[in-house]
């Protein structure tokens, strides 16, 4: 007669030591607990709803249940939903049960700690401009008609307007990324192709391919987490990192694709070519073969900027902050700061080299001469130095001509002050140029002077 | 078995004694004495003799009733009801009623289709009092189905009633119980109802009569007198659209349509209201004046502008309209500083300089600019947001016990010991910082941040901050049960709070008791709000109640009394112009009032279910503009359109001309809709922004017309 099972009430009963009731009162007391379950219920609901939730949660119970001035349930507090488990007691008479799982004691005690829920926070952005909803990323995708509709203020039609009111009702299809086999074929023979290390025209047909064809849409996804495997596990092997950088090259390269969304993908690669630690293996490529590959890179970034740059407000900064962060970790060897600084030069031109690279030089110019006094590394120093003066090179293209020149002392003095401003070793050799516009624009580090 | 009764005594309240439907003295009693009739008499005489000699007088009153109810044949035999046919008793009385009302003439079948509903309640009831779990459960779960529309809430609480007792406790079941249900019906209506149920009298006619007389306030108006309001046509129209809901006379604290008496036989004279703007401090007039001219001296305005001391003027101009303002006398505030000179002047300045909304014009509303601020990594625990007046703070409070500052969120945590339901700044303006040394650092001084926030909590208290300390100043004590809202009033110094004990408080803020206490609404107050003139406040009702009503805060009685909304009222707002108040519920639809004639303007349909959380009004009163849990930001026409007109009743037909009057413009866009048939957008709806998956929990204009939405994105 009742949902409640009378039987439950019979159990209960048995378990306080009241052998036989009434079957009259069993069914009475099932069908109160009911009512009162059914009461709790319904002022949960009211927490609900007052929570601006459509999810009851056990808390609301909770609540609800100090409401009515019984005592709270105790352990169900949790912000997750609860999960039932289901056994079977009997043909078709299932059991619904709170799932407990058994935790192991040492396991728990080891365990890392959980990642720390994210702060709570905020953005703003227009929902609507002058009566017309903008279609930037943080508002939903309207369909153009029912939006033209609802702008004139009547949604005449009720299908229309059944569309544009349930629309948060989305139907993912659950289709997979299928590829023609033709595809598949040549995404393998061009890969192949293209660590072909002994097949140098194999290897130029397929960096043309690449450049030209106008079909490959469906194959960057692969082609770039190609590259991004490559170049994380061969690190030693200057020969495939800067084959991996040349197909990237290629790709940025044919007008027919649009790379946009995977540029988030392609920078790591590009960074880790840039900045790596240790590329190449010295032994068997000599020294300094990694700085081509470093430069090669730096190009590809600031390539990568130009184009893409514009339309993703975060991309430079993003680049330019993990360059300085490099930069100005000393533990890193001089590569990684040839890198960072080229990186630097590319991506943020004079202003960066300015706000970025000019302030830093001065503390950078320890690290220098240690380098420069070490025979094994004064190569590598060296390479810095020229990275770093080709970066003020371009301060000079920037400067504004002021030609005050009688502002600086001369001689010795000029030299001082240099070295005062960005060094020892990069003062030096700036003094050495004896270009009085590099000086100058040095010297101007500071714009508001 | 006779003997029987003394033992169930004890246990007389785990249930009545004709429990099952067994009768004492029933023909099953083994009674050896001969069946005569005196010998039958004198059985009960000597039983009630032995229990009132053994004090068992609760069981001799249950005896006394019920012997009463049996009546005897001829024999002397009593007559015994098959108890199958008696627990079905209603639901077959019921089902009479039902099939006459479907087969009725079209002009009479939308005003009694309106009665089955407390038919349905009762009949349940009386059913479940009669101890038929059973037979109610299965009356309710066949004859729900029509009413799941609009009284969803109510059937949801109704479902689960199995015991009497239940309907002693249910607290709607009360209401139905206690209180009459009104309903208007027409003359004839009525009358034809009565003839069909006196001539199916053995057929459960007698019961629904009863009903009729015992829980019903019928009123009948003579057709004619209605005129055009439920005259044929009316009806024919109706039709199409507004069947489902409830008249604005309708329903359990039947009313006056337009004021709040309650007693069916007082004089439907309408309270008169205060709705003029609260009249300004002749010092505080003096010196905003002088700062102005002095303003419009340094910085003349530009070409084709008026001065700030003309707008100033034009703002407090006393209209030449019947509305009277509230006294200063009546509503004391304390003495105004110079910040209430600085945040007057920019005011006027914001009021002239701010964008204009004209209404809708030609059929093409507005465009209204809406700024979003989403919040994201909040696992749906934000219950509410709210922004300050002067638009650089805003606060949220969450089911986790705090109210966090978004911009001092990491520094300051406010703790308060249960879900925080609402919260509420203390008023501000922008105002400007002065400058020093030909350049300000910051744009606004630090004069224009409010200097309090509210907030109200599943602890029964309401708590004041102070955003000068960032520290916990007041706790407010008086209410027993979750303070579900709370509001500054427009001037300060006031607030009035919501709780689920069914009342409002009214409040000052430098003492800890209340000032005054709102107490007449049957369910939880929901929602609050103030008039802008300080004078009154608006509360809303949950299931059951569903009322809005208009409290005066300097008599701290009823003035108004909305009736109309078949959801939980969750939003209330009121007009900057004090003459139209809007109401929404979670079933979608808002409802503009008239608050001198207290009558229903217009319905607006288009939100979806789940509520509308938040309404707010363009300066001008032009525009409504409303967020809710469909994750979408609505602007709404407020014209009165002509088919979503009041309904109204024989007394007050003048209103209704008045209000036919000034309905315009809106009329012809409204009529087009229309005549697509039923949709499911009312066409005063001016746009509808969608949102990307945040239910949108506050919405609000600010002085210069840019409306400023919160929500959270839950993906």
């Amino acid at each position: 007669m009742s949902v409640w099972n009378p039987e439950n009430v019979t159990d209960v009963a048995e378990s306080i030591g009241i052998a036989s009731l009434n079957r009259d009162v069993v069914e009475h007391l099932a069908r109160d607990v009911e009512y009162r379950m059914s009461q709790v219920l319904n002022e949960a609901l009211k927490f609900m709803r007052h929570g601006k939730r459509t999810t009851l949660t056990t808390q609301d119970v909770s609540q609800a249940l100090r409401l009515l001035d019984v005592e709270p349930l105790y352990g169900y507090e949790s912000t997750r939903p609860l999960r039932f488990g289901e056994a079977s007691i009997g043909p078709g008479q299932p059991l619904f049960y709170v799932e407990d799982e058994e935790v192991d004691f040492e396991k728990l005690i080891n365990a890392p700690l959980p990642k720390v829920p994210r702060e709570m926070s905020f953005t703003a952005h227009w929902l609507a401009v002058e009566g017309v909803q903008p279609s930037i990323p943080q508002n939903p995708l309207t369909d153009p008609r029912s939006a033209e509709l609802a702008a004139k203020g009547s949604s005449a039609n009720s299908t229309l307007a059944a569309v544009s009111g349930n629309d948060n009702v989305t139907v993912k299809p659950l289709v997979k990324h299928v590829l023609s086999k033709e595809l598949q074929l040549y995404f393998e023979r061009i890969c192949g192709a293209i660590l072909d290390e002994g097949n140098d025209e194999y290897r130029s047909a397929a960096f043309a391919s690449l450049r030209t064809d106008t079909g490959l849409h469906q194959l960057i996804p692969y082609f770039v987490q190609f590259v991004a495997d490559k170049v994380t596990h061969n690190l030693k092997s200057i020969f495939i990192l800067s084959q991996s950088m040349q197909l990237l090259a290629a790709l940025l390269d044919n007008q027919s694709l649009y790379l946009a969304p995977y540029v988030p993908g392609i920078v790591p690669s590009i960074l880790t070519c840039l900045v790596g630690k240790h590329l190449g293996n010295p032994a068997m490529d000599g020294a300094t073969t990694h700085f081509a590959l470093r430069d090669y890179s730096a190009s590809l970034l600031s390539k990568i900027a130009r184009q893409y740059g514009p339309s993703s407000s975060t991309l430079k900064p993003r680049i330019a902050r993990s360059c300085l962060k490099h930069f100005l970790d000393s533990h890193k060897p001089f590569g990684t700061h040839y890198g960072a600084v080229l990186g630097l030069t590319m991506i943020a031109g004079a202003q960066g080299v300015r706000a970025l690279i000019l302030p830093n030089l001065k503390t950078y110019d320890l690290h220098l001469r240690e380098g420069m006094k070490d025979d094994g590394k004064r190569e590598q120093a060296d390479y810095v130095v020229q990275a770093i003066l080709r970066g003020l090179q371009t301060l000079q293209e920037d400067a504004v001509v002021t030609a005050t020149s009688n502002g600086h002392p001369e001689g010795d003095a000029l030299k001082e002050r240099l070295v005062e401003a960005v060094g020892e070793v990069v003062g030096g050799r700036v003094y050495d140029s004896g270009r009085q516009d590099l000086i100058n624009a040095v010297m101007e580090k500071d714009p508001a002077v | 078995m006779a003997v029987q009764p003394p033992p169930p005594s004890r246990t007389g309240s785990v249930g009545p004694a004709s429990a099952g439907g067994m009768n004492t003295p029933t023909a099953g009693t083994p009674v050896s004495q001969g069946p005569g009739a005196g010998s039958n008499q004198n059985l009960n005489q000597i039983v009630l003799e032995y229990l009132s000699k053994k004090g068992y007088s609760r069981t001799e009153a249950m005896l006394r009733r019920e012997s009463g109810n049996v009546t005897f044949d001829a024999n002397g035999q009593p007559i015994t009801f098959d108890d199958k046919f008696k627990g079905r008793r209603w639901h077959e009385a019921y089902n009479v009623v039902k099939v006459w009302v479907d087969s009725i003439l079209d002009i009479y079948k939308s005003e009694l289709t309106r009665i089955l509903w407390p038919l349905f309640v009762h009949c349940f009831i009386e059913t479940i009092a009669d101890c038929f779990p059973g037979e109610g459960r299965f009356f309710f779960n066949e004859c729900r189905k029509p009413f799941d529309d609009e009284h969803s809430d109510d059937l949801r609480e109704l479902s689960n009633i199995q015991e009497p007792e239940h309907v002693q406790q249910n607290d709607i079941a009360q209401l139905y119980r206690t209180n009459k249900y009104r309903l208007t019906l027409s003359k004839m209506g009525f009358a034809t109802l009565i003839e069909f149920l006196e001539t199916k009298e053995g057929e459960g006619g007698k019961s629904i009569n009863f009903l009729i007389n015992n829980h019903l306030d019928v009123r009948t108006v003579d057709r004619a007198a209605i005129g055009g309001a439920r005259g044929l046509q009316r009806l024919m129209e109706e039709k199409q659209g507004d069947e489902q809901a409830p008249a604005e006379d309708e329903g359990i604290p039947g009313h006056h349509p337009g004021s709040a008496n309650l007693n069916p036989d007082a004089t439907g004279a309408l309270h008169r209201l205060q709705l003029a703007p609260l009249p300004m401090e002749v010092d505080l007039m003096d010196d905003v004046k002088a700062e102005l001219s002095h303003e419009d001296s340094s910085r003349p305005p530009r070409q084709g502008r008026s001065t700030l001391v003309e707008q100033f003027e034009q703002r407090i101009k006393v209209e030449p309209s019947d509305d009277t303002a509230p006294s200063r006398d009546s509503i004391p505030f304390p003495p105004s500083t110079a910040r209430d000179v600085a945040m007057e002047v920019q005011k006027v300045k914001e009021n002239r300089d701010r964008f204009r909304i004209e209404g809708k014009t030609g059929g093409v509303g507005p465009g209204v600019s809406v700024t979003m601020f989403t919040f994201h990594n909040t696992f749906d625990s934000v219950n509410c947001i709210e922004f300050s007046d002067d638009n650089t703070l805003a606060a949220i409070g969450t089911a986790e016990s705090s109210a966090g500052l978004p911009s001092f969120i990491i520094t300051t945590t406010y703790r308060a010991f249960g879900p925080v339901y609402a919260l509420s700044f203390s008023p501000s303006a922008a105002i400007p910082a002065p400058p020093t040394n030909g350049h300000t650092d910051h744009p606004t001084s630090p004069d224009s941040h409010p200097r309090y926030m509210l907030s109200s909590s599943a602890d029964t208290t309401i708590r004041l901050w102070s955003l000068d300390t960032w520290t916990n100043l007041v706790v407010y004590r008086s209410h027993n049960s979750p303070v579900w809202d709370v509001r500054f009033c427009p001037h300060g110094h006031y607030f009035a709070s919501a709780s689920a004990d069914r009342t409002a408080r009214l409040w000052s803020t430098p003492q800890i008791a209340p000032l005054r206490i709102f107490a007449g609404h049957d369910s939880d107050v929901e929602t609050v709000a103030w008039h802008p003139n300080g004078a009154y406040v608006f509360t809303g009702a949950g299931v059951g109640d569903k009322t809005i009503r208009m409290w005066s805060i300097a008599q701290g009685t009823q003035a108004r009394i909305f009736t109309g909304h078949a959801g939980n009222i969750t939003a209330i707002a009121c007009a900057p112009n004090g003459h139209v108040v809007a109401s929404a519920d979670d079933k979608g639809v808002i409802i503009l009032w008239d608050l001198r004639t207290g009558r229903l303007v217009k319905r607006m349909r288009g939100h979806g279910a789940g509520g509308i959380w938040s309404l707010d009004w363009s300066v001008e009163s032009t525009v409504l503009v409303s967020g809710g849990a469909d994750n979408s930001v609505r602007v709404w026409d407020v014209q009165p359109s002509k088919e979503t007109h009041p309904k109204v009743n024989g007394e007050n037909g003048g209103v209704a001309k008045i209000d036919g009057a000034t309905a315009n413009g809106g009329a012809a866009a409204g009529k087009v809709a229309k005549a697509k048939g039923r949709e499911q957008s009312t066409a005063d709806m001016i746009s509808d922004f969608k949102t990307k998956k945040s239910p949108v929990y506050k919405v609000r204009f600010t002085q210069m017309n840019l409306v400023v939405a919160g929500g959270a994105y839950l993906p």
